[in-house]
């Protein structure tokens, strides 16, 4: 019998939706990969994971990989919008920086409510995007998809436009901008190293290297 | 010359008439020029808790003492990273009177970017436009003069390398400087970013108070936009600053709003935009660019090639310093003792006669000299030109790419190969390079990591022992084992420590013709710190050491070492003694060795097999190899990890040491070499 999402403690919402951030690709996610991205270790990760099965909002799938029930689906479909809306709020009516809406946002998430969440979206002209350019899904759950694949899963010799970077560190993000990775820049892929290596791209005439997990985080769509 | 603190800028301004900075993004030739300028009497000001150097010179021109502040190469002025945030200061505290700024012409795009941003600040700029002949080579030509129109400032067409037109550009410099005040701040981004800037502008001319570092109100209005920590701070302090930064925030998110973007995000994209826009008006395209270099290069990162040249490339490397290295060694060594040692030798009977005293002085001016030429010299020379080789040319770049995935499994990226490999010349330069890693986390796993890199003093007795004396195999199997235990040690700190790394972000560069003059004042910059520093080291050693031989006492000091050295390594207690005075400096364990050698065997022999066989010899090494590196990284590590963090390391690595030498004994007994 599923639960509500009401019933759920913050930490297990962060797990589900880090899931769904990392399995949107592909449709499931490793569990090391989730237990990285939210910086605990694997048994923590694997308990939060069985807490949700047992509520029926994920199932393990092979390899040490898990997948959102379509419920579970629903219920990150709506914790992505939250997130999203709440970094545009923070930064455009708050007025704080860009690079730390992000990490604000995470923590306020899951205390929303639907309710407040569409007043939010209301007060803010119903945006498509959040202010890294992802797209914030609408009110009955539908997310307007983009053709946009991270970059380290392009093979060398294919080229596109930057469409939007995730949000990380501040830091990395600003540099990146230096550089001229941007939204709506466009590159070549030249190399893909073997073994988890880098990424060789050119941009005008300078190349770059980017180790896969920044890769990872530049969206690109193929041009 | 190293300064604490960055008065010395200020100081050193004072007595110059005219100030110039130089700056612009990572290999792009900025310090070719600085050196063609400057020449002697450089100066380094550093920034406390900062690495990252600024370099101060002085250079004459048509009777005029210029003083040039070598900015460090980056992308940007801003805070994002350490040589970013040094370069801004240095810039803006000198107040120069002019900026030189140096172009790549091969990428006139990103290079444009940092143009762009120091015309923004008000500066007077001056392009040099260097690398011209790479950029004509690759069918790239380049109207020098519709660029200077379309910027408004004079560009200077520069081959660094060679000194071309560095003569006009220090001419247009001292032009630029003279035209003080005359600079009209040009409008150059959109309506809404510049309305912005114009209306936070007004509001600080009204305020009336002088802008920090005398920046004009576009510029300081600019920079807030930009989110620049230093203004807010200086804004927010003023008596109106909150109506200011109020002001300030609303601007940004209307041009947020208007874009979709954050306005710093929109000004770096308006200002790529137009950096764009400027190369494609003035750079046209001749003809095809040679294939050759470009393919060459793509060999050296693709997956299937680019091992094997990285595998070959090792093995090059080692074989030529081991080659090179033994042939400088015994020519050196026998060049010693055929002229100056027997001279020497007599002179020093002539005047202290045979006695005590004379025979310690012998084993300082004839022991000690003679294990310098044969060990420190040869070997750390030869290796040093490997390194500016591999610099010079580019190669390193493609063993960051390459290495990339290993590092990432020891919880580092591509660029910490960098630092590694410097490591492999000397672990204090490379443990200073590990700001380019941006955590904590990743300094510590590097920082052990250099520790157990064999630096070139530990190279020299890698080679200068087991390789000359017990064969290239076996020192071969050092490395080996080394990088083994280095590894395990990385991977296991990974699996320790919380948290994880961050990701590799770096530049490519194609080949690039090397230099042999660039190379060889590389080789000698290095070698020219390894000679004041090994070298006094090297002969305060000696005396110590032939002072307690000499009168007997050396007993006293090998007892207590007894029970390990000899006990657990099988080594002879003397040796243990080299091996704790190579704490000052690596070389010293073995020339300190071929100095008891001499002394015990005379001149001629300086055969270390008479001492120890060759089992002996290999265990003594990697000992050497693995213990502590030099006092000096152990002071570097301190200062850059923390004294506590410091003292670990080096416990660790000298257990490390003598587990490993005790199980190569063991080894050894059993299976011999």
């Amino acid at each position: 019998m599923p639960h509500d999402e009401k019933s759920l403690p913050p930490p297990l919402l962060q797990c589900l939706e880090t899931v769904y951030r990392l399995g949107s690709q592909e449709g499931s996610a490793p569990l090391h990969a989730v237990s990285r991205k939210l910086e605990l270790t694997t048994a923590v990760v694997g308990q939060q994971a069985s807490a949700l099965q047992s509520a029926g909002f994920l199932e393990t799938s092979s390899h040490g990989r898990v997948r959102l029930t379509e419920e579970g689906t629903r219920i990150a479909v709506g914790l992505v919008r939250k997130h999203r809306l709440l970094e545009r709020f923070l930064m455009e009516e708050l007025e704080l920086p860009w690079e730390e809406v992000h990490e604000l946002a995470c923590r306020l998430t899951p205390l929303l409510s639907h309710h407040v969440a569409d007043r939010l979206a209301k007060l803010l002209g119903d945006p498509t995007t959040c202010p890294h350019g992802n797209p914030i899904p609408s009110a009955d759950g539908a997310l307007r998809r983009d053709s946009a694949i991270p970059l380290d899963r392009f093979k060398p010799g294919m080229a596109g436009t930057i469409v939007r970077i995730e949000p990380e560190e501040g830091d990395l993000l600003r540099y990146l901008a230096v550089l001229g990775l941007i939204p709506q820049a466009r590159l070549e892929v030249g190399e893909v190293a073997p073994f988890g290596g880098p990424v060789l791209i050119r941009l005008g005439r300078a190349e770059y290297a980017l180790g896969r997990d920044v890769a990872s985080k530049i969206f690109v769509k193929e041009t | 010359m190293v300064s604490s603190c960055h008065a010395e800028v200020g100081r050193w301004k004072e007595r110059l008439a005219l100030t110039f900075a130089l700056a612009g993004n990572p290999n792009v030739g900025k310090s070719s020029i600085f050196n063609r300028l400057t020449g002697m009497g450089v100066l380094t000001a550093n920034y406390p808790g900062k690495t990252v150097a600024v370099n101060l010179g002085t250079t004459h021109f048509k009777g005029q003492e210029i003083g040039i502040v070598d900015l460090p190469g980056t992308y940007a002025i801003g805070a994002v990273s350490e040589d970013q945030w040094v370069a801004r200061q240095a810039l803006l505290e000198s107040h120069p009177d002019a900026v030189l700024v140096v172009l790549d012409a091969t990428r006139l795009e990103r290079n444009l970017y940092l143009s762009l941003q120091l015309l923004d600040l008000g500066l007077p700029v001056v392009i040099a436009l260097n690398l011209v002949d790479e950029a004509w080579r690759s069918g790239l030509q380049i109207d020098h003069q519709r660029m200077g129109r379309l910027l408004g400032v004079p560009v200077v067409p520069t081959v660094a390398l060679r000194g071309q037109g560095l003569d006009r550009l220090v001419q247009a410099g001292l032009e630029a400087a003279r035209m003080e005040g005359a600079r009209p701040t040009k409008r150059r981004y959109g309506k809404d970013v510049e309305d912005a800037v114009a209306e936070i502008g007004d509001l600080l001319a009204k305020e009336g108070m002088a802008l920090p570092h005398a920046l004009p109100p576009r510029a300081a209005a600019l920079l807030l936009l930009e989110e620049d920590e230093e203004l807010l701070a200086w804004t927010g302090a003023l008596p109106d600053g909150e109506r200011i930064l109020a002001k300030v925030r609303e601007c940004a998110a209307d041009v947020g709003a208007r874009h979709g973007e954050p306005a710093s995000l929109r000004i770096a994209r308006e200002r790529h935009g137009l950096a764009g826009a400027i190369a494609s008006q003035v750079q046209q395209l001749t003809s095809r660019p040679s294939r050759v270099q470009d393919r060459l290069w793509r060999l050296t990162t693709s997956p299937l090639s680019g091992y094997l040249l990285l595998a070959l490339t090792v093995t090059g490397l080692f074989g030529f310093l081991f080659s090179v290295g033994n042939l400088l060694s015994d020519l050196l060594a026998s060049l010693w003792q055929a002229y100056p040692s027997p001279v020497i030798q007599a002179f020093v009977q002539l005047a202290f006669g045979e006695g005590v005293a004379s025979r310690t002085i012998l084993w300082v001016v004839d022991g000690g000299m003679n294990a310098a030429l044969s060990i420190g010299v040869p070997y750390v020379l030869v290796f040093y030109f490997m390194l500016s080789l591999l610099e010079d040319t580019g190669y390193l770049n493609s063993i960051a790419f390459l290495t990339d995935p290993i590092m990432h499994r020891l919880g580092l990226h591509g660029r910490a190969a960098i630092p590694l490999i410097a490591g492999g010349g000397c672990n204090v330069p490379a443990i200073l390079g590990l700001r380019v890693l941006t955590t904590m986390r990743e300094r510590i796993i590097a920082g052990t990591l250099i520790c157990l890199t064999p630096c070139s003093a530990r190279t020299a007795v890698i080679a200068g022992a087991v390789s000359k004396y017990v064969g290239w195999k076996p020192a071969v199997l050092i490395y080996v084992i080394t990088a083994c235990i280095a590894f395990f040690a990385a991977w296991g700190l990974n699996r320790l420590l919380p948290g994880r790394s961050a990701g590799l972000v770096m530049e490519m560069f194609p080949f690039r013709r090397p230099s042999l003059a660039k190379m060889l004042r590389g080789t000698w910059s290095r070698f020219r710190d390894f000679l004041f520093v090994a070298a006094p080291a090297l002969l305060a050693g000696s005396l110590v050491l032939g002072l307690i031989y000499e009168t007997g006492l050396l007993w006293i000091f090998t007892a207590p070492l007894a029970p390990i050295v000899e006990g657990w390594l099988g080594l002879p207690s003397v040796a243990g003694l080299t091996l704790i005075f190579a704490v000052l400096r690596k070389e010293l364990a073995l020339q300190l060795l071929v100095t008891l050698a001499v002394a015990k065997y005379g001149s001629g022999v300086a055969d270390l097999i008479q001492f120890m066989d060759k089992g002996q010899l290999f265990t003594y090494v990697l000992v050497n190899t693995l213990y502590i590196p030099c006092v000096a990284t152990v002071a570097v590590l301190s200062k850059e990890l923390g004294w506590r963090r410091a003292l670990l390391i080096s416990a660790f690595t000298i257990l490390l040491a003598l587990a490993a030498g005790g199980v190569a004994r063991q080894v050894l007994a059993v299976w011999t070499l």
